[in-house]
């Protein structure tokens, strides 16, 4: 039996291994209630486990998570590093525009020091 | 390839989802929506099979709710990621369905209307076991039954569908709308002793 006060916990944790192990239906006791505490609790991993009994074979949803999860990967990266292109292209423009403000002060500086010798 | 992915994956295990939403939102950085969608992929990847009952439209349901997510977070500001995940996901399907000229019907609906909990407040242990019982006492036969054969006894869905002779859906009904009523029952007790 365990604590009364247990019905009102939510458990929030979800394992993957524990997961593919109760759709295969290999979990242990008490991998399989914590697995279906979690269904009681949520609608969201209720339907879901509901879904993923749905594959024909359970062993292929680890592939297919692990496919979605490295194009995921790609699309979030891709972001950054576009982001950090535009970055450093800004970078460009703005190490120009110093240089280019710096050269022209340079040289105005000068030839009103050459006329002025003059 | 693989052990350098389970080695970044677990680099990020200790951080929550609220303080990578958060780092997001500070840096704009998608690389932290990326660390935090992957916790959820086996439950998007569910909930599309469920709806959608099609292995291949299922994962495309999954990349274009992530592409989606990836978009809208950049907009607003979300709290509850799970909740807000399982929404988007839901109308994903529901409008791929509508699309298709697929209903769902009212009877299959009743499971998915019940709500997503949300984080559970803490409770006081000593106070609350009595009022426990009390209220557990008060739900009716069956959910009682239910509540006490899943949560006190850990039996399993099959093993309440053998014993009491309710259909699986049932037993997952009873199971939750117990739960919910012993909650209101509780804080209902609550109250009134304060």
């Amino acid at each position: 039996m365990t604590d009364l006060t247990d019905i009102l916990k939510d458990n929030e944790d979800m394992h993957s291994d524990e997961l593919m192990r109760y759709l295969q239906g290999n979990a242990s006791e008490e991998e399989r209630f914590a697995i279906e505490k979690q269904m009681a609790d949520s609608s969201f991993v209720n339907e879901a486990i509901e879904g993923l009994q749905n594959f024909k074979n359970p062993a292929q949803v680890k592939e297919y998570v692990e496919q979605l999860n490295k194009q995921l990967q790609k699309q979030t990266a891709k972001k950054i590093n576009r982001k950090n292109k535009r970055k450093l292209k800004n970078q460009n423009w703005l190490i120009i525009a110093i240089l280019s403000i710096l050269i022209l002060s340079v040289a105005g500086y000068l030839l009103i020091h050459f006329y002025t010798i003059r | 390839m693989l052990y350098f992915q389970a080695v970044s994956k677990q680099r990020y295990d200790h951080i929550t989802d609220s303080e990578l939403l958060d780092k997001f939102y500070s840096d704009k950085d998608t690389q932290w929506l990326g660390i935090l969608l992957q916790r959820y992929t086996f439950l998007l990847l569910g909930v599309c099979m469920k709806y959608l009952k099609n292995e291949e439209a299922a994962k495309d349901a999954v990349q274009q709710i992530f592409l989606k997510t990836i978009v809208e977070l950049g907009k607003y500001k979300v709290t509850y990621l799970k909740s807000w995940l399982y929404m988007v996901a839901k109308n994903h399907c529901l409008m791929n369905l509508r699309d298709r000229h697929i209903f769902i019907p009212v009877e299959g609906r009743t499971e998915i209307i019940a709500t997503e909990t949300g984080p559970e407040e803490r409770i006081n242990k000593e106070t609350t076991l009595t009022i426990l019982e009390k209220a557990l006492s008060e739900l009716n036969r069956e959910q009682k039954t239910c509540v006490t054969l899943f949560y006190l006894q850990k039996k399993s869905y099959q093993d309440i569908v053998d014993t009491t002779g309710y259909t699986l859906l049932q037993v997952k009904s009873f199971i939750q709308n117990g739960k919910r009523n012993l909650k209101l029952l509780v804080e209902k007790k609550m109250k009134a002793t304060e």
